[in-house]
């Protein structure tokens, strides 16, 4: 059974395009106009580090800190501005609305 | 004759071959053929290697700082500078659009020129080299294809309403390139509460312009054309288009300023002075072409168009009119005096332009303009004339379809593809099988574009490189050509 869902996704952490509009962003701005959102996705299995291993070994002594002993696969960067015409022809800019780069962390 | 001699020894003493490169340059300039002009940087260059030439070529700077040009004339030893200089290939010099140095050398141009014009020339010579029609031609298989797959894409699908201007946002959203630059003169138009600029001024207007400026020398025509250019059919597109610029900084003023006032002021700018004089010979409403432009060359207005955006002219769309719409200067012949009529003939160039209105409108191949610009001989997407005499873009009668009733399945494509076939001599017949250019067709096209071009660096440079030459114009859009040619046929 594992063995099987670990074939299954073997992508690592990358960075993947999405195509959506200024509406889907669900942050308040209404726009039909169209933005490529770059996202970060994928497994980090690969990049655990000795501190991962060792911090899952001591977790029972640890007694409910919120911890993480698997590194995530996020934005290690971010693309700077996007600009827009929104439908009541009002131009806004958004940062840091795009991952650049990604990495385990 | 016996200057170029001189040149030639003097250059001999100094380093054979480049001695050779460089009178074989001068030979070229004299019968002015299709061999490029020398530019203005290199021929000062040599002019400065020469002590006679370069002794009168600083007593005419000196004799054109502050003084017009019967003062200057007045003296004789101007006067002597003026007449040597005249035989010298400074004065047929020209520059290149995006070129390095292209300030120097437009500034080298009007250090002759500004002394040899009359001073209130109407219009001026143009220091820019003449578009080549390999250029232009290149250009508009761009447009070409644009227009196509603007056609094709959001219009057909969704039932959304036909909005190219969005098309055209997006398709830009997409590049890297100019999704930055667009940035960037979006936000340089539209610093609000900089600590630089007075709270009573909405905007940097200096640094908008500066950042307009540069969006359209990076960013290929092929995403920054279709923005400005689009064709619309109702007043949201219309509206979009006419933001494109961001006007309330880019445009409007809180005064109106008279319109010799402000040629006045962009003349006094060599580079501004040179974008007019090249609006003023390229989108000059003729009525020795069919087209109304000079040469039939739409693509040349639009270029000489397009390189106002950003200086005093900036020109833009008066309103959201979609129908019919107006171009003009932010000015007014209000105090004009006596010249009252030199400035409504200066601002009739802007807002009654047959020429610059076809040619927008071939661009965007409006459903409005009954202007189906023509093809060429080989089986080919509508595309905006090139130089060439022999051809003529067809002036189809509007078609008894109105802009609202549009349905673009259609006409769009079909109407194309009729249009093309009559071309050929072959019988009219819209075909099921002909798919217009759709979104899964243009995707990969520009995805392709930015793979080719590798990292972003590179994205960058071949922006700019295209942008200073539309021959450096990117394979997968000819790959895409073939494509989309190959299911019309």
């Amino acid at each position: 059974k594992r063995t099987k869902r670990a074939r299954k996704v073997t992508t690592p952490c990358s960075l993947l395009n999405l195509e959506v509009t200024v509406s889907q962003l669900e942050l308040g701005y209404e726009g039909d106009e169209t933005v490529l959102f770059r996202y970060c996705s994928g497994k980090c299995s690969a990049s655990r580090r000795n501190y991962d291993i060792t911090l899952a070994s001591v977790k029972k002594r640890l007694q409910g800190k919120k911890i993480r002993h698997n590194p995530c696969c996020r934005p290690t960067s971010y693309e700077e501005d996007i600009s827009f015409l929104d439908n009541n022809y009002k131009y806004h800019t958004i940062k840091e609305l795009s991952a650049s780069q990604c990495g385990c962390v | 004759m016996f200057l170029l001699h001189t040149f030639t020894v003097l250059f001999v003493l100094d380093e054979l071959v480049h001695s050779v490169a460089s009178s074989s340059a001068l030979s070229g300039l004299g019968s002015h053929g299709w061999l490029a002009p020398m530019d203005c940087v290199r021929a000062s260059e040599m002019c400065n290697q020469n002590s006679q030439c370069s002794s009168r070529y600083r007593i005419m700077r000196q004799c054109l700082v502050g003084k017009d040009r019967t003062t200057m004339l007045a003296n004789r030893e101007c006067q002597a500078a003026l007449e040597v200089l005249q035989d010298n290939p400074l004065y047929d010099c020209r520059c290149k659009r995006g070129m390095k140095k292209e300030l120097q050398c437009l500034q080298n141009y009007w250090s002759i020129h500004m002394g040899l014009t009359e001073d209130e020339e109407f219009y001026e010579t143009s220091p820019y080299e003449p578009l080549h029609p390999d250029e232009t031609r290149r250009a508009s298989i761009i447009s070409a294809i644009d227009s196509a797959s603007t056609k094709g894409n959001l219009c057909l699908d969704t039932g959304s309403p036909c909005n190219p201007c969005l098309d055209a946002a997006k398709a830009c959203n997409l590049n890297d390139t100019c999704k930055r630059q667009r940035s960037m003169y979006i936000t340089a138009c539209h610093n609000k509460g900089s600590p630089i600029q007075q709270p009573q001024e909405p905007c940097n207007r200096k640094r908008c312009h500066k950042a307009l400026r540069q969006f359209f020398e990076r960013v290929q025509s092929e995403f920054s054309y279709p923005l400005l250019f689009c064709a619309c059919r109702d007043t949201a597109c219309a509206e979009r288009r006419r933001q494109t610029i961001v006007p309330s900084c880019s445009f409007d003023e809180k005064t109106r300023p008279n319109c010799l006032e402000l040629r006045r002021s962009c003349r006094s700018d060599p580079l501004c002075r040179s974008r007019l004089a090249d609006f003023h010979m390229n989108c000059q409403t003729t009525r020795l072409t069919k087209t109304t432009c000079p040469n039939d060359n739409y693509y040349g207005c639009l270029i000489s168009y397009v390189g106002l955006i950003g200086l005093d002219v900036t020109p833009n769309y008066v309103d959201a009119s979609h129908s019919n719409f107006s171009i003009s200067l932010w000015c007014s012949c209000r105090g004009s005096g006596n010249q009252e009529e030199e400035c409504d003939a200066f601002l009739r160039d802007f807002r009654e332009n047959t020429c610059l209105k076809n040619a927008i409108q071939a661009f965007g191949y409006g459903s409005e303009a009954g202007h189906i610009p023509m093809l060429e001989s080989q089986p080919s997407l509508p595309s905006l004339p090139p130089v060439r005499t022999n051809l003529q873009p067809a002036i189809i009668t509007k078609p008894s379809i109105s802009s609202n009733d549009i349905k673009p399945i259609d006409n769009a494509c079909i109407y194309s593809t009729c249009a093309n076939l009559k071309d050929n001599g072959k019988k009219c017949t819209p075909s099921d099988a002909y798919e217009c250019a759709n979104e899964n067709l243009l995707a990969p096209g520009m995805e392709g574009s930015i793979d080719t071009m590798g990292s972003h660096q590179a994205a960058d440079e071949s922006a700019r490189q295209s942008s200073a030459d539309p021959r450096h114009l990117s394979t997968p859009v000819a790959l895409l050509t073939g494509i989309i040619l190959s299911q019309a046929l």
